[in-house]
């Protein structure tokens, strides 16, 4: 593989990015500078550096101004928050780049806490701008971060259930995934769960408040975990850089457990995963089905030489962001599409049927039509159908249906 | 209900019809004329240009080749639209074997049945210049003697709808005078008629009018009014109307449009 392959996580207060040649992790706080006078930009300790000198503005909080569209006035010119986060990844992504010496990026996978259209827009948004292929790119959730790099250790770490705990500012996530080996093939189902007994890491300063927290997470340690069998327990996020403030919670959670620590676990996963996709074939052949993947596998009625069929387009387990298509058909018959979504539970398959409504009545077999399906969630189909007419024997319309399936 | 799923044809040069007078880009297309159009198909449709046109802008060289093939062998003609046909499965099987048995059907007509089928196909398209060629061609066959009147009749009286569909009414008069010679219909004698209320310049032979009565002739005279009133309010009218109440420079451009193509029409006709 020739260029820089990245993992990176990004969240609104940390940016973790992992590198493969040359094989380092940088951690920068999610923040960009703007020097007050001329036009540069300024991350990690440059930016502090100019901000305490005085002539840079330091803007902070990205990933929430990109999602509420707010905006920055710095030196007189106002900066949207998508402009802020571009320049953001372009300085971050200049730290693996100068080290590997000025090479072109093969692969970028991003590890983010939401999947937010909106978001993964303004992400493939930014590497157009710095000039990454989109199909270099690509974006995933934690907990698909998270099974990447457990599949990505020795098979006695995930030989059953790895479950893993996430401390970070101001939020305490667990993950637990599952691999199930089948006939065919391999499934991992991964799952995340938002704790509510979240804490500032600010507690951990003083030893009363760090006794507090450890009692907090012992007590979710206890109820999650209960006697259940792990193969692994892993922590991760900025509050398990040290583990000594937490006796009680790691006593509990490594009675009878394997337990590692990885800061950087998220940025490792994306970073894995991105190796991958430089492969011809995957070294993962499992279905992983987690936030982020499709829960059910959606096919069409079609007509394939004389006989009935289905074509699948988009199955379980496909990133739901990436699962677009567009097909060209002919209707014969009643003017509708069949849909069959069939979820991983074959009892709960089921037809969905959308009407032509509306469409103009022309002979049979002379209505082509285009379906545009992409999900604008990992539960919600759209489909987009646009009257093709046939050629200037019927010519086409403007008739559309948009139509939002749930899966 | 179903769906039939569109190969991706990257056509950049559609291929232009000239007897239906429109392009076709896909092979959908191409089926469906086939299809619909047998007589046509059957009349060297399938040609070098068309092969060309599978070949290169559809994509479909094994199709192609297997066309070129069966064309140099000197095989069957009509066989090359079962192979194409068979080839898009944009038809059933049995729809196929259907066409095939109208394709026979019409191969086991006698040569004047079938010349007429094709001459009528093409007054259906609005083809009045092919259609008069081949109507005559019937007429000039050295089997005219074994024709029954009434198929002579039916002959002359298609040639003058034609010339009347291209507004020749001279020509067209004296068709239907041919055809009434040997079916006496009064539905002829009251084409005759109308055609000389449509264009003045023409007189009613006097032997016409003799045979046709005052009655008759003013409840033709009315017919003729309520086809003309009902024309007149018809589609092509109103936009007709529509565009001359737009401003000059958008009345000048949709006449001019308007024109071009009537203009095409007319010469498809011819």
């Amino acid at each position: 593989m020739d260029g820089l392959v990245i993992g990176i996580d990004l969240c609104n207060s940390y940016t973790h990015i992992a590198c493969h040649k040359p094989e380092r992790t940088w951690v920068i706080p999610t923040v960009v500078c703007k020097n007050k006078n001329q036009d540069e930009w300024y991350v990690d300790e440059e930016a502090y550096a100019h901000t305490l000198i005085g002539d840079g503005v330091i803007e902070d909080k990205l990933l929430t101004q990109v999602l509420k569209e707010g905006t920055a006035t710095i030196g007189g010119i106002r900066y949207e928050g998508l402009y802020l986060l571009k320049m953001f990844l372009k300085k971050a992504l200049e730290l693996p780049g100068k080290e590997a010496g000025d090479v072109p990026i093969a692969g970028l996978v991003i590890a983010v806490s939401m999947l937010d259209v909106k978001l993964m827009d303004s992400l493939l948004y930014c590497a157009d701008y710095l000039e990454i292929p989109r199909e270099r790119v690509h974006i995933i959730s934690h907990t698909e971060s998270f099974v990447y790099y457990v599949m990505s250790q020795k098979r006695e770490i995930w030989s059953n259930q790895v479950g893993m705990f996430d401390l970070a500012d101001e939020s305490l996530r667990y993950y637990e995934m599952k691999v199930q080996r089948g006939i065919r093939q391999m499934q991992v189902t991964a799952e995340r769960q938002d704790l509510e007994e979240t804490f500032h890491l600010d507690v951990l300063e003083n030893m009363a408040g760090a006794k507090i927290a450890d009692k907090i997470l012992s007590s979710c340690a206890e109820r999650i975990l209960q006697k259940r069998l792990f193969s692994a327990v892993l922590l991760t996020g900025k509050g398990f850089e040290s583990t000594d403030w937490a006796p009680e919670f790691m006593k509990q959670i490594c009675s009878r457990r394997r337990v590692y620590v990885e800061t950087s676990l998220f940025a490792r996963g994306a970073l894995m995963k991105a190796l991958d996709y430089q492969q011809e074939k995957t070294a993962y052949p499992f279905t992983c089905i987690c936030e982020g993947r499709l829960k059910a596998t959606v096919s069409l009625k079609i007509l394939n030489r004389d006989k009935e069929g289905q074509l699948v387009l988009a199955a379980a387990g496909d990133n739901w962001y990436e699962a677009k298509s567009t097909v060209d058909f002919v209707v014969t018959g009643a003017p509708e599409l069949e849909f069959t979504i069939a979820p991983l539970d074959p009892k709960k398959k089921r037809l969905v049927k959308i009407p032509l409504k509306d469409f103009p009545r022309r002979p049979d077999r002379t209505t082509r039509i285009q379906l545009t399906l992409g999900f604008s969630d990992e539960n919600t189909m759209v489909a987009l159908i646009r009257d093709k007419g046939f050629g200037e024997l019927f010519p086409a319309t403007e008739r559309m249906i948009k139509q939002e399936v749930i899966l | 209900m179903s769906l039939i799923l569109c190969r991706h044809e990257p056509v950049k040069h559609p291929y232009f019809i000239e007897r239906l007078g429109v392009h076709i880009m896909s092979s959908q297309e191409l089926c469906y004329i086939l299809y619909n159009h047998p007589l046509l198909a059957m009349d060297g449709f399938i040609d070098q240009a068309l092969i060309q046109f599978i070949e290169e802008e559809l994509d479909m060289p094994f199709l192609a080749g297997k066309l070129s093939a069966w064309k140099k062998g000197g095989e069957d003609p009509d066989e090359m639209i079962f192979i194409i046909l068979q080839e898009c499965y944009y038809y059933t099987s049995r729809e196929v074997i259907k066409l095939r048995q109208k394709i026979g059907s019409y191969r086991k007509m006698n040569e004047a049945e079938f010349a007429k089928e094709t001459a009528d196909y093409y007054f259906r398209l609005k083809q009045y210049g092919a259609a008069i060629q081949c109507y005559e061609k019937i007429l000039d066959s050295w089997r005219i003697k074994s024709l029954s009147d009434e198929f002579t009749a039916k002959i002359w009286h298609n040639i003058g709808a034609s010339y009347a569909g291209i507004f020749w009414f001279g020509k067209a008069l004296a068709a239907f005078d041919m055809a009434y010679n040997f079916d006496k219909k009064p539905e002829t004698l009251k084409k005759i008629y109308q055609l000389t209320l449509l264009n003045p310049q023409l007189k009613l032979k006097e032997r016409y009018q003799s045979a046709i009565t005052e009655r008759q002739q003013r409840q033709w005279e009315l017919d003729l009014e309520r086809v003309l009133a009902d024309a007149g309010r018809g589609e092509a009218v109103r936009e007709i109307r529509e565009l001359f109440n737009q401003d000059p420079l958008k009345r000048t451009a949709g006449a001019e449009k308007l024109v071009t193509e009537w203009k095409r029409a007319y010469r498809k006709m011819l």
